[in-house]
């Protein structure tokens, strides 16, 4: 090559420590949206959970033969958070539809027959293990017991789902606008909830 | 008048006008008040009169099955929801009239301590009047006859409270039924309870369905020849529809008749004979569904009963098809959608006319049959007029079942009419819901050009009052399971106001020249019924609380009260043991049209309430959420 | 000083293969690449059971009369540009050393050679026209395919399955089914094409071409099976994680054992004698089987998964991905992810007794 040339092109170039700061620090933030993405999809099954004993009808209230523990800590739920995978809350948003949820609690959660889910009253708890036992154990104003009809996993999923439709779930998590006519702002958008202190459940008699 | 109640006029008029010389300090001639006398004829005119009631009104349960106290209760009683067997809601009572009805004020009033939508109709017999709330359905006997009207009992039956998270449209109750000394009603768990009229002992209860696969009843029942019938609720939840005679004397079940399924369970048998062709043939109850479908195929019977005497036929509605989605049930869907004749001995039907076949839009067909005989072609016919759903005025001739006229009383855009040839209803394609499509401005929407709440018949005026809504919607249907004890719906609605810009109409109907005479509207849907009496005044509620009552003739407004919270029920007039006119009716918002506020739903969710959380989101928060009875007379 | 611009000229040793070497070399790797694709051409090549060479009816009939109508006109054309482009390659001029680099290469066009581009644009532009005309007139012969006595099945995608629906005049006699269509050869079959989630593509080459499913349109297809046989199809539009796993079996049959097997489809499955497999149908409708799977007969009316009425009849489960047979079956239910991963179909941990009541029911279920 010509010496001119490889002056031209062997210049020593000026040393740019911002191209690997910026590469240093987006690494991590890449490694977490993994995370949201992460879609394990062969992980073994779990025990089924002990199922209601009439064959084939959804009793509602607390009627599932084996209490489900559930601990008061965010669980990892078979490797992963599920309030923190985009992929378990959008199967929980399948699972609602599938499973007639949305046709007590309407679409986008407003509520019909069953009380509404988009709103600040909780009245058997908002925390992730309260609503996945209200699911799987039913409530006694007519919420059916669905433990032993889902599995553990869905039930999960589910619950997250739901605590989404407050806005309970980080924006980038909860799930965008749905395709159906329009069940109000998507999860995405809702703004959060605080959920109220004093909300009890309806007294029975 | 009986000569007894026209005694106790005079006694209290005396009585009235004695007092009112002393306060103006005016003395009779003989210079002291004649109340002494006239207090000697009010007792004594009072204890004829009870006497009188006592025996004109049977306090004993009737063995025989002779059917002469409920069909016209002259005395000014409301013994059941329709007043009477025709379904007409018109009180003889002619006290009250336009000239004086803006004097009328609260005369007692009782809160039932329960919220939720009251809309059952005060009935009123054996001088008590007898009130149930929604779940728990607590059935109250007011004594008429002490000041203030105090309870004299109440009878609480205990529902499963299981039962109201499967109730569709809120856990409301249409009323009780009143038969020779004997109150029923039904609770929203499936039960049918006997009451002992005058002192509340039960008698009898029987559970006649299966909360865990979303069955409940919210209907007010109807006795004919010592039989309670019933029927139940359940169509959005998959529940197969039915209705069933128990023995009024001991609860026993006599027959029930299923409203889809092979002709063995819907009770057709050599007796029937349909009008139209299309609903000739054997085991149509299963021939016009796919599959299995007929199993959870809805047609529920939660409507008012209708009965005529003379010919011996008992009229009832039957509900939608389950699920509303129509694709997952091509067919006629047979028979829902519906009206049936049916025989109330054995329950065998006479005849059949489907107002909707193959309903695509949650048109029920349980709305109310008015018996009437009106002029056609010249002749005076029996026929039977019903406001359906779909939009239109049907007038039936009720001995055979086929359809004279039907005419629309809303703007529809879901049909273009009725065949009045074949009687069939012509869907117009451009509405029809198609899965995963929006379709949009289905009018009316889906709880119908008039959904449950009951029409008033005057025959002085010889017009239908009709409350009714004016809503249109948008749809979208998609694949839905049947899960035993969930909803079995497939569709997404939303709710809006149709043309015109208000949600609620009055509208005085003329079903001989087809067409309305008047009509009132409203803000929102009047979700109450109507009443219309012999002094030519017609009452009706407001979902905001204004008690109404408008001119029979013209529908000029008369008079308003505003009540604590919205009104649903069914306003009733009777007599009091005082001889007076008294019209009452239950407040307390709730229904379908009122979930949004008594749930608490949120309205942000447009689909919420199967659509009507959103489209009622202006509805003002009533004073009190739970139900009141509010009681009026004249001054 | 004069800067005299020095061509990046690479030195002769440095040059790179020879022009006409390379020109040899790719043309001979093209023709033994399209060899093969001769030998395709020619009449059935093998016992394809998902190819569109070997056809079943009139609709894949027409479209492979096209596409070889296609393929050798395009093959003409292909030989010939291939060879102007070997021969071009050949008899390139070339420079020297000294010739100035934006002389060096093939050179410009002579007049012949104008004339012989001006005739192959020419002849490319018939050649295409005739083959417009094709298209169209195998468009037209495609929609004209007579559809008298038409049997009706509407057909919905789902993920990652199939679902039909036969449908009929009387609705009673209308029954569904999933993954496994079966035909009457020689009847049309009308094809009402829906899609529940995402947009998927209907293509059993062997009867037809493709055709998309797209949520909230109706699309439909016209096709005629005349050959008996079993033949496979494919979603073709990309749904999601097991676009792959999502085949399509269609068995053609003569009308008689159509009707038969038709009849047998709407029958709903009969309740079980064998205390086994009653016991599986309590666990099926008592777990989760039955909040997705329909069997008719029983209280199990769901409707996101296939309809397992007639399970035991068909040849292979989860739409192709595995063979149908008693461990097969077990293996299946026990964890679907470990064949489909992504499915939707949960898996549990059952109890061995348990497990084996499920599939004892499952295979009463024929």
């Amino acid at each position: 090559m010509c010496s001119r040339c490889r002056e031209r092109c062997h210049r020593p170039r000026p040393p740019r420590p911002a191209l690997g700061l910026a590469l240093a620090l987006s690494l991590p933030l890449a490694l977490a949206g993994c995370e949201r993405e992460a879609r394990r999809l062969e992980l073994p099954p779990s025990a089924p959970l002990a199922a209601p004993s009439k064959a084939g009808v959804l009793y509602p209230g607390p009627y599932a033969s084996a209490p489900v523990r559930v601990t008061a800590a965010d669980p990892v739920v078979r490797g992963q958070r599920v309030e923190e995978n985009a992929y378990a809350v959008s199967q929980g948003k399948r699972w609602f539809r599938w499973f007639n949820c949305s046709g007590c609690h309407a679409g986008g959660g407003g509520g019909d027959m069953g009380p509404p889910l988009s709103d600040d009253r909780w009245l058997y708890g908002h925390e992730l293990p309260q609503v996945v036992a209200s699911i799987l154990q039913g409530r006694p104003n007519g919420m059916p017991a669905f433990a032993g009809r889902v599995s553990e996993e869905q039930a999960w999923q589910l619950a997250a789902y739901v605590r989404s439709l407050s806005g309970q779930l980080r924006s980038d998590v909860a799930g965008g606008r749905s395709d159906a006519m329009g069940s109000g702002e998507p999860e995405q958008r809702r703004e959060r909830e605080v959920p109220r202190p004093d909300a009890a459940p309806p007294t029975v008699r | 008048m009986p000569s007894s109640f026209r005694a106790t006029i005079a006694a209290l008029t005396l009585c009235r006008a004695s007092r009112f010389e002393r306060r103006a300090g005016v003395e009779t001639a003989r210079g002291r008040p004649a109340h002494g006398i006239a207090l000697l004829l009010t007792v004594a005119a009072v204890l004829s009169a009870t006497v009188h009631g006592a025996t004109g009104e049977t306090r004993v349960p009737q063995a025989s099955q002779a059917a002469s106290a409920p069909a016209d209760p002259a005395d000014g009683g409301w013994p059941m929801a329709t007043r009477d067997y025709a379904n007409t809601r018109y009180s003889p009572l002619a006290d009250i009239t336009p000239a004086n009805v803006a004097t009328l004020k609260p005369a007692f009033s009782f809160r039932t301590g329960v919220k939720h939508g009251h809309e059952a109709a005060p009935l009123v017999a054996e001088g008590l009047m007898f009130v149930v709330t929604p779940f728990p359905n607590r059935l109250h006997a007011l004594d008429l006859a002490r000041p203030g009207a105090p309870p004299r009992w109440t009878f609480d039956p205990q529902p499963q409270p299981l039962a109201r998270g499967v109730a569709c449209c809120d856990g409301v109750n249409r009323g009780a039924a009143y038969d020779a000394g004997r109150v029923f009603i039904t609770t929203l768990d499936t039960q049918v309870v006997a009451v002992e009229a005058q002192s509340g002992r039960e008698l009898w209860r029987r559970r006649l369905g299966d909360i865990s696969r979303g069955e409940t009843i919210t209907m007010a029942p109807l006795v004919v020849k010592g039989k309670v019938l019933v029927g139940n609720s359940g169509g959005e939840m998959g529940v197969r529809g039915w209705i069933a005679a128990l023995d009024a004397a001991s609860g026993r079940e006599l027959w029930r008749a299923y409203s889809t399924g092979p002709d063995r369970d819907v009770l057709i048998g050599p007796s029937f004979r349909p009008y139209y062709a299309a609903d000739r043939g054997t085991d149509l109850g299963e021939k016009t569904w796919p599959g299995e479908a007929w199993k959870t195929g809805g047609g529920n019977v939660w409507g008012f009963l209708a009965y005529d005497p003379q010919l011996d036929l008992l009229y009832h509605g039957t509900a939608n098809p389950g699920p509303w989605n129509p694709e997952q049930r091509p067919g006629d869907n047979k028979w829902t959608s519906g009206v049936f004749a049916r025989r109330p001995d054995t329950g065998e039907a006479v005849w059949f006319y489907q107002w909707s076949p193959h309903d695509l839009y949650d048109y029920d067909g349980v709305n109310e049959n008015v018996l009437l005989d009106l002029p056609f072609d010249g002749r005076r016919r029996p026929v039977l007029v019903h406001p359906d759903r779909n939009g239109y005025v049907y007038v039936l001739d009720r001995a055979s079942g086929q359809v004279l006229s039907a005419d629309p009383f809303v703007r529809i855009t879901t049909s273009t009419g009725v065949d009045l040839a074949s009687g069939r209803l012509k869907y117009d394609p451009r509405t029809e819901p198609r899965a995963g499509q929006t379709v949009r401005n289905i009018c009316p929407h889906s709880p119908g050009g008039k959904d449950w709440q009951p029409s008033a018949w005057s025959p002085r005026t010889g017009l239908l009052y009709i409350p009714h809504q004016n809503m249109c919607q948008d749809t979208r249907v998609y694949e839905t399971s049947y899960i035993a004890g969930t909803p079995f719906v497939g569709a997404e609605v939303k709710m809006y106001t149709g043309p015109g810009g208000q949600r609620g109409r009055l509208t005085a109907w003329d079903p001989v020249s087809r067409r309305p005479a008047w009509s009132v509207e409203e803000p929102f849907p009047v979700w109450s019924g109507a009443l219309a009496t012999a002094g030519d005044v017609v009452f009706y509620g407001t979902m905001d609380g204004w008690f109404k009552a408008v001119d029979a003739k013209t529908g000029r407004a008369l008079w308003r009260y505003k009540t604590a919270s919205g009104i649903v029920g069914q306003p009733v007039s009777y007599r009091g043991p005082d001889g007076r006119q008294y019209v009452a009716v239950l407040a307390g918002v709730g229904g379908w049209a009122g979930a949004g506020v008594t749930h608490q739903l949120d309205a942000r969710d447009p689909t919420a309430a199967k659509g009507f959380a959103a489209a009622m989101k202006d509805l003002p928060k009533p004073e009190s959420l739970e139900g009141q009875l509010y009681v009026f007379a004249l001054p | 000083m004069a800067t005299r611009i020095r061509p990046l000229q690479r030195r002769p040793h440095a040059r790179g293969p020879e022009p006409r070497t390379f020109a040899a070399a790719a043309l001979a790797a093209l023709v033994l690449g399209l060899l093969p694709l001769a030998a395709v051409a020619a009449p059935p090549f093998g016992a394809g059971s998902q190819d569109a060479l070997r056809t079943g009816g009139p609709q894949a009939a027409l479209i492979l009369d096209l596409w070889r109508l296609l393929l050798a006109v395009c093959g003409v054309v292909f030989a010939a540009v291939m060879a102007a482009f070997g021969v071009a390659l050949w008899r390139a001029r070339r420079g020297t050393r000294d010739t100035p680099p934006e002389l060096q290469g093939p050179l410009r066009g002579e007049p012949r050679s104008a004339r012989l581009v001006a005739a192959a644009t020419g002849a490319s532009a018939v050649g295409l026209c005739g083959l417009i005309v094709a298209s169209v007139l195998t468009d037209r012969a495609l929609a004209r395919l007579p559809l008298s006595n038409a049997l009706h099945v509407e057909l919905t995608a789902h993920q990652w399955w199939w679902q039909a629906r036969y449908d009929d005049a009387d609705p009673s006699r209308t029954f569904e089914t999933a993954n496994e269509l079966h035909l009457p050869a020689g009847r049309p079959v009308l094809l009402t094409l829906h899609a529940d989630d995402v947009i998927h593509s209907f293509w059993v080459p062997n009867l037809s071409g493709k055709k998309d499913l797209i949520p909230g349109r109706t699309a439909t297809l016209a096709l005629r099976a005349d050959v008996p046989g079993r033949y496979r199809g494919q979603c073709a539009e990309f749904c999601g994680l097991q676009h792959a796993g999502m085949a399509l079996e269609v068995v053609v049959e003569p009308d008689a054992a159509y009707a038969a097997w038709a009849e047998r489809q709407r029958r709903p499955a009969e309740p079980p004698t064998d205390p086994q497999a009653q016991r599986g149908q309590r666990l099926f409708l008592a777990g989760t089987c039955a909040m997705c799977h329909a069997i008719q007969g029983t209280d199990a009316a769901a409707r996101r998964a296939p309809d397992l009425t007639h399970l035991a009849g068909r040849a292979r489960l989860a739409a192709g991905t595995v063979p149908n047979g008693r461990a097969q079956l077990a293996a299946w239910i026990a964890d679907p992810a470990a064949f489909k991963p992504g499915t939707n179909m949960p898996g549990h941990r059952y109890a061995p007794e348990d497990l084996d009541a499920l599939v004892a029911y499952l295979e009463t279920l024929r």
